[in-house]
């Protein structure tokens, strides 16, 4: 009885937290290819070249997407700069140099309900990230 | 010995209906669990393509060139994005299948947020009056997925505005 009912929760939790999980992840990567469009689109905007980072950073808090079915804000999201896409910086000391932004939103938890009680974690973190370049502003990862 | 055979036959007579009882009560919870474990499965893998249809129809409207010379340009983009969610393709086939079961184009919500000089700031794609039918019940999400995505793409004004 105790070994049909781990079953059942393992395959209840299968269905139910591996969902709520892929639709995270999903959420999170549109939200952050969104974000780093926005950021990108700030740097390019002649408008603001006195304080690129500082306009990019605002257009990225400004973004109204959410997650976990649309019900949540995205927290701890993380802007960085980069002028080669290969070194990156949150504060680079050359902003007229900067041609990439990269966007991460790393503390997506979404909380385990049946899982955990099969041995499962209890929090399921699902990060993503996305970088945009400049002049055209263009998605490249 | 025949008390003791007719003894016996009770006592298993009597197991074999307290087994169909105890099959018919859990047999019972059983497909509870698995009516609910298919509804909710299907819901979130539903709700997962609508949340991907929606992501690629604004990332498509938002590299799109914005045209608004006469409203029926602006109708003629709207139009090619809410193909782009639903068929995943701006100008589909006739027989074209829509990647989430029962969804149509005009549930498909497209807006631009204006910015300066005319020219879009951001777009907004949502999905409205879209139940996702998992058998035993529906599941109305109110508007969503949203997503909004900046506008990057060109612009072509009216003779007008230029």
């Amino acid at each position: 009885m105790s070994v049909a009912t781990l079953l059942l929760l393992a395959v209840v939790g299968l269905a139910f937290d591996l969902g709520r999980i892929y639709i995270a992840r999903n959420e999170a990567q549109v939200f952050t290819d969104a974000a780093s469009l926005a950021a990108a689109k700030s740097l390019d905007n002649p408008e603001t070249q006195g304080q690129r980072l500082e306009a990019a950073r605002a257009a990225v808090a400004r973004m109204p997407n959410r997650w976990n079915l649309g019900t949540q804000s995205f927290k701890g999201v993380v802007v960085e700069f980069s002028a080669d896409g290969l070194h990156w910086d949150k504060s680079p000391e050359d902003a007229a140099a900067v041609q990439f932004s990269r966007v991460s939103a790393p503390m997506n938890e979404v909380e385990i309900t049946f899982l955990r009680a099969v041995g499962g974690p209890d929090f399921f973190t699902v990060p993503a990230h996305s970088v945009a370049e400049t002049g055209p502003v263009r998605l490249v990862e | 010995m025949s008390r003791l055979l007719l003894t016996s036959r009770g006592r298993c007579s009597a197991r074999k209906g307290s087994a169909m009882i105890e099959l018919a009560l859990s047999a019972g919870v059983m497909l509870a669990f698995l009516g609910g474990t298919f509804q909710f499965g299907y819901t979130f893998y539903a709700y997962n393509q609508l949340v991907t249809a929606v992501g690629n129809g604004a990332r498509y409207a938002a590299m799109r060139t914005y045209r608004s010379a006469t409203p029926e340009d602006i109708e003629k983009g709207r139009e090619a994005i809410r193909n782009m969610v639903v068929y995943g393709d701006s100008k589909p086939d006739p027989g074209a299948v829509p990647v989430v079961a029962n969804l149509k184009p005009q549930q498909v919500q497209v807006e631009w947020t204006p910015g300066e000089h005319g020219a879009p700031n951001a777009v907004t794609v949502s999905i409205s009056h879209f139940a996702i039918d998992a058998v035993f019940t529906q599941f109305d999400f109110g508007g969503r997925p949203s997503v909004e995505f900046p506008y990057v793409g060109n612009y072509a004004p009216a003779e007008s505005e230029r």
